[in-house]
């Protein structure tokens, strides 16, 4: 009787096996890159804002302190975004007829506020404190990057989970002393772990044990 | 998105399942045309809602005001001090803002009268500020319109009253206690003399003032100071129960009975009642009585004091009034005796004049001057209608159509007025009969003041500008009697003048008006005999109650008060007809028959529970349900007890016919199983006898202990200062998001509040007081809030595949919602039951208002996850963070859980219990606390101190 499958078969069986095989792992991959590129966690790019506002130039070139602006990142969950009535504290006085800055004395004029695309985002049951951060040793350009070189604003990390617990597994690689908290080029030293581990001891920073405690971020 | 007119039947099918599982009420709209159907939709409820995606995701954009103001920058917290009005009479609270929004009520410690409580009115009253179906325009002959225009239309009748001094001006009042109000009545009175003023209210106060009339020849109103009290009685009473007296009152009470139970001793209540409520339930010896008993008794009881015959009682009404008249005759001056305002006038003039007659009265018993402003009757609203003298009648913050009795008809009484104006909150039934309706500005959006039952004059200050056209009614009288129509705040300043600014600073700050609260005075009682009591008619008497979560009728659209579980009965969504086993037995029926009842020429129909320790003879239903505007939440929500009411006794009908019908219905009960079945779920601790508490008593366990970092949360609540008012429930489910889920699914146990307050029967005082035999005696039901208990050894924990449920170093255990898959594990393993799930996104389908009462601290949980009592781990993690930042410790009072803030008694106390005497390390240590199911070894942080009663009577 005639064979239902030709000798080749067996090949073409292994080979559709292997492919399915290794299509599922590369799908994995795959997914997994995806999920962790810039494309998804959107680092890197600079959204469009309603004006196009330059951190290099007004931090950077400037000097402006991060708090004139973001002023409740001391004290608030939220670092704060200006009012527009802090533009024109000084933009009522100089570029005050620039076509770029039209958006801000629209916005004064009509009492509508600007609206910012927001760059830095977390999930809705992801509770974020700056206040906590910033008065315990963590600088701005640990998360943020270093602002003073970014023309339009963009996203530093991908702020995915493992990105924070990075930290809050071991605080002492990214403490700083707070007078170095919003200098944008410091590098940790050489002995980062031993001054980390002096500074969580003088700012009474809990250890990793209780930093990676659920109700920390979610509540 | 899209229009309403352009989505696809299939969704608005979806849609429309979800609109009858969240708003059963609204059932009937779905059977009118579709265009219509959409029409309500997009007037009322979906602005996106309902259609279940949300595509406009407002995080993507951050949006700062333009100028910030000082204290509202994203994340502060801004609090007023205001005051919540319940039935017109004000409870102080602390309003909590974020963003500029009012998002949770809290007590206010610095206020005379409320002392840091509240009431589940006060409570669930954010809620109605931001309610959706909510008036929201002034409309006119049910079309739409605008103050302007109502205004110009008054032009001419306005001019007419003013040549006339007023006459055929009619002003009936709901419910108000406002001085500035009272004021500008009176002021306008002055200039036209004509103008007439009544009252109306479903919850009418006549027989209070009435009593007080024939004991003291005045109208008085009544308040307790219970310092150094050793005893309360409570004919026919409503001490403890919801009302405008309840937070003081509870505060006071549940204050006196700790010193005294400190002291060795206990405040016995004794309660006397043919209705079980929360004052018979926490009475140390209760009867079930019917009225004519009452009204006997208290003759009885006066009759010892004042020496003379005694009228005769049946024996166990003997007994008690034995031990009540031992009790209040060894505590003369340091009693209270009292009837509550659902008693007749003849048993409130018997509790005065004995409070008088032992001394009470001046020291315990105090008297002011009324605090409601009190116009004429409806009656003779009724008839001067009747004849003709009225042509336009101002109803302020009135349902008179609801609420009226049924044998007044008052809609056919509006045809004989030519100009009828109804100012209210919410298009009312009074509303849709009326030519003009002017929506009101709720407390929490207005400027006013208002008095709380001790005459204390509290502050009313906005917390957010108005939401839609309301206008305050001192706004309204001012736009219509003055030329130049003032503001709330202006009319408010001028009538509190003479406080100065500082003195006016100082009650923006405190919410009291200092100097403005009426003082007590001496009162004696007149020398008048005691009418005779009304013969007693044969039969069943029909006893009308207020609810107690939708009072009269005027809550009945705020979803929380609806969903609330009625204390007693823990039904929701509806209003039962009360029958006691053995009228329910004799009539055949059982709990969820329905039953008509008919009262002269109309009848009620009205599902049947069977209601233990209520008299016999005795028909009880609540008011505030059966309402008739279509669209509204409440719409066609149990049935209108009101229409059975008689104007010549607005509590009390003698002769009502009962017959079955054969119908049946489920009710949506959350707790029907009311026994304890040999469990000590709640222990009693006797007075003199060997603690009950778990002491330091600990099974061994094999687990590890959990690490701590120093701080260890938990809670006591005490079981005898809870009077299962429910403010916690609905303080909760503001603080934490919770939904509302419709009475579908609570019919299937899918209620989603994570604390409830289970009820049982004490089986060991029934067995004191001789058990089954004497049926009069009423066993005390004992109220038992359960939250989550937060278990050291957390079985919950164990049962979790992702670990979703966790524990952290504080002792919390902790529940992470975007790790929970949905595999309910916990919850099985759970053996308190304290842990809740989303079966559906209850909480997607919220109109875009509700959601403004969102705290934006906690998370809004979506369908497939597990929520539970999380301490409120928000304001514990708050308090850490501002520990941490500031380097300073957590002091002991610091964190305040929600529920702890609600409770009017202080029943729950919360802290850090490994701090140095903290309030709740030494009220862990006290010999009456015990956990629950502490056998199962769970450990849990939430614990309890067992309920105080009386020592045993010796027997023989």
């Amino acid at each position: 009787m005639r064979q239902l499958f030709a000798p080749g078969a067996d090949a073409i069986l292994r080979l559709a096996l292997f492919v399915v095989a290794a299509g599922s792992v590369m799908m994995l991959v795959v997914a997994g890159a995806v999920a962790n590129s810039d494309y998804v966690s959107m680092v890197g790019i600079a959204p469009a804002q309603p004006v196009p506002f330059s951190h290099k130039h007004h931090s950077g070139e400037l000097g402006l302190d991060c708090r004139y602006c973001h002023a409740t990142v001391e004290t608030e969950a939220t670092a704060g975004m200006p009012p527009t009535y802090t533009c024109m504290t000084c933009h009522s006085q100089i570029w005050t007829g620039a076509p770029m800055l039209a958006p801000v004395r629209d916005s004064l004029a009509s009492h509508k506020p600007l609206a910012w695309t927001r760059v830095n985002r977390l999930p809705d049951y992801v509770y974020f404190n700056h206040a906590i951060h910033v008065s315990k040793g963590i600088g701005c350009s640990s998360c943020h990057g270093d602002m003073t070189a970014m023309q339009m604003t963009l996203r530093a990390q991908s702020f995915h989970m493992d990105f924070c617990l990075q930290c809050h597994r071991n605080p002492a690689a990214n403490v700083r002393p707070i007078g170095e908290v919003l200098n944008m080029s410091w590098q940790a030293p050489p002995d980062q772990m031993a001054r980390g581990r002096a500074l969580m001891a003088q700012y009474h920073i809990r250890g990793a044990a209780v930093l990676t405690d659920c109700s920390t971020c979610h509540r | 998105m899209s229009s309403m007119t352009g989505r696809p039947h299939a969704e608005s099918q979806a849609a429309a399942r979800r609109l009858r599982d969240h708003f059963p009420g609204a059932a009937d709209l779905l059977h009118t045309q579709r265009r219509q159907f959409m029409r309500v939709m997009a007037a009322s409820l979906a602005l996106g809602g309902l259609a279940g995606c949300n595509d406009d995701d407002t995080r993507d954009e951050i949006v700062p005001p333009v100028q910030q103001i000082q204290g509202q920058a994203p994340g502060e917290t801004l609090t007023y001090a205001s005051a919540t009005l319940m039935d017109g009479f004000a409870n102080g609270v602390r309003v909590t803002t974020r963003d500029g929004r009012p998002l949770k009520i809290e007590g206010n410690p610095q206020h005379p009268w409320s002392r840091g409580g509240t009431d589940v009115f006060g409570q669930a009253s954010v809620l109605g500020l931001y309610d959706p179906f909510r008036s929201q325009t002034v409309t006119h002959l049910t079309r739409d319109s605008n103050w302007p225009t109502f205004r110009g239309a008054m032009v001419g009748t306005l001019a007419a009253l003013r040549a006339s001094g007023g006459a055929g001006l009619a002003i009936l009042l709901g419910p108000v206690t406002s001085p500035t109000l009272a004021a500008q009545i009176a002021q306008q009175q002055g200039v036209w003399p004509k103008m007439r003023v009544y009252s109306a209210g479903g919850v009418t106060r006549e027989a209070v003032y009435e009593g007080t009339r024939r004991a003291f020849g005045q109208a008085l109103e009544t308040h307790y100071d219970f310092s150094g009290v050793r005893v309360a009685v409570c004919l026919d009473g409503d001490l403890l129960d919801a009302g405008p007296h309840q937070v003081g009152t509870a505060r006071r009470w549940a204050a006196a009975r700790r010193e005294a139970a400190a002291q060795g001793g206990l405040l016995t209540l004794f309660a006397a009642g043919p209705v079980p409520n929360l004052t018979s339930a926490k009475a140390d010896h209760a009867i079930c009585a019917s009225p004519a008993l009452i009204d006997t008794m208290a003759r009885a009881l006066l009759a010892q004091a004042g020496g003379g015959q005694a009228p005769a009682l049946p024996p166990q009404a003997e007994a008690w009034c034995a031990a009540v008249w031992a009790a209040l005759d060894g505590a003369r001056g340091a009693g209270v005796v009292q009837a509550g305002v659902h008693a007749s006038p003849a048993v409130q003039e018997c509790v005065h004049r004995l409070n008088a007659a032992l001394g009470n009265t001046g020291r315990t018993v105090l008297h002011t001057d009324p605090v409601l402003i009190r116009g004429q009757d409806l009656r003779i609203l009724v008839a001067d209608v009747d004849r003709g003298d009225v042509h336009s009648l101002l109803i302020l913050g009135a349902n008179p159509v609801y609420e009226s009795p049924g044998d007044v008809n008052f809609a056919a009484l509006l045809g004989k007025v030519s100009l009828c104006i109804h100012a209210g909150m919410i298009v009312d039934e009074t509303a849709q009969s009326v030519d003009w309706h002017l929506p009101m500005a709720h407390p929490l959006e207005s400027w006013g003041d208002a008095r709380s039952v001790d005459g204390t004059a509290s502050l009313i200050q906005p917390t957010i500008s108005p939401l839609y056209d309301g206008k305050t009614a001192s706004e309204i009288l001012s736009l219509l009697f003055e030329q130049e129509p003032r503001s709330a705040l202006e009319i408010l300043r001028a009538h509190w003048a003479g406080l100065g600014d500082e003195g006016w600073r100082a009650a923006q700050l405190s919410g009291v008006l200092a100097g403005g609260g009426l003082q007590p005075y001496d009162v004696q009682p007149t020398n008048a005999p005691l009418a005779q009591a009304a013969p007693r008619a044969a039969g069943l008497d029909l006893l009308f109650r207020p609810d107690p979560t939708v009072w009269d009728g005027a809550w009945a659209d705020n979803a929380w008060l609806q969903e609330l579980p009625k204390p007693l009965t823990k039904i929701t969504w509806e209003n039962v007809v009360g029958l006691s086993p053995a009228t329910a037995a004799a009539l055949n029926v059982a709990n969820g028959d329905h039953v008509v009842l008919r009262v002269g020429a109309q009848d009620v129909e009205g599902p049947v529970w069977v209601i233990a320790g209520q008299d016999d003879a005795v028909v009880s239903v609540t008011l505030g349900y059966g309402r008739r505007v279509e669209g509204q939440l409440s719409a066609g929500l149990g049935f209108d007890a009101y229409r059975l009411r008689r104007l010549s006794d607005p509590w009390r009908v003698a002769g009502v016919a009962v017959h079955r019908t054969g119908r049946t219905q489920d009710l949506a009960c959350t707790q029907s199983h009311t026994t304890m079945e040999g469990h000590d779920f709640i222990r009693v601790q006797t007075m003199g006898a060997a603690p009950v508490g778990d002491g330091d008593r600990a099974a061994p366990t094999l687990y590890a202990a959990q690490q701590g970092d120093g701080r260890a949360w938990g809670m006591v609540i005490d079981l005898d200062a809870c009077i299962g008012c429910n403010a916690c429930i609905t303080a909760c489910q503001a603080e934490n998001n919770i939904a509302v889920v419709g009475r579908d699914a609570v019919l299937q146990g899918r209620e989603m509040q994570w604390l409830r307050v289970d009820i049982y029967a004490d089986a060991r005082a029934e067995a004191a007081h001789g058990g089954g035999e004497d049926a009069a005696v009423v066993a005390p039901v004992r109220f038992q809030p359960v939250p989550c208990m937060q278990c050291e050894q957390a079985p919950c924990e164990v049962g979790c595949p992702v670990e979703a449920t966790l524990h952290d170093h504080e002792g919390l255990n902790l529940m992470v919602y975007n790790r929970c898959i949905g595999t309910r594990a916990c919850s099985g393993y759970c053996p308190y039951k304290v842990r809740r799930f989303n079966w559906t996104d209850y909480s997607a389908g919220a109109a875009p208002s509700m959601v403004e009462q969102r705290n934006p601290d906690v998370t809004v949980r979506a369908r497939g996850v597990m929520e539970k009592c999380t301490y409120c781990v928000q304001r514990i993690v708050q308090a850490r963070i501002v520990s941490d930042r500031d380097d300073t410790p957590i002091a002991d009072g610091a964190v305040i859980t929600a529920c702890q803030g609600a409770c009017p008694t202080g029943a729950i106390v919360f802290g850090d219990l490994a701090q140095n005497d903290s309030a709740v390390a030494r009220a862990h240590a006290d010999p009456r606390r015990y956990a629950l199911l502490g056998e199962l070894n769970t450990r849990p942080r939430t614990t309890y101190l067992a309920a105080l009663a009386p020592a045993l009577a010796k027997r023989g």
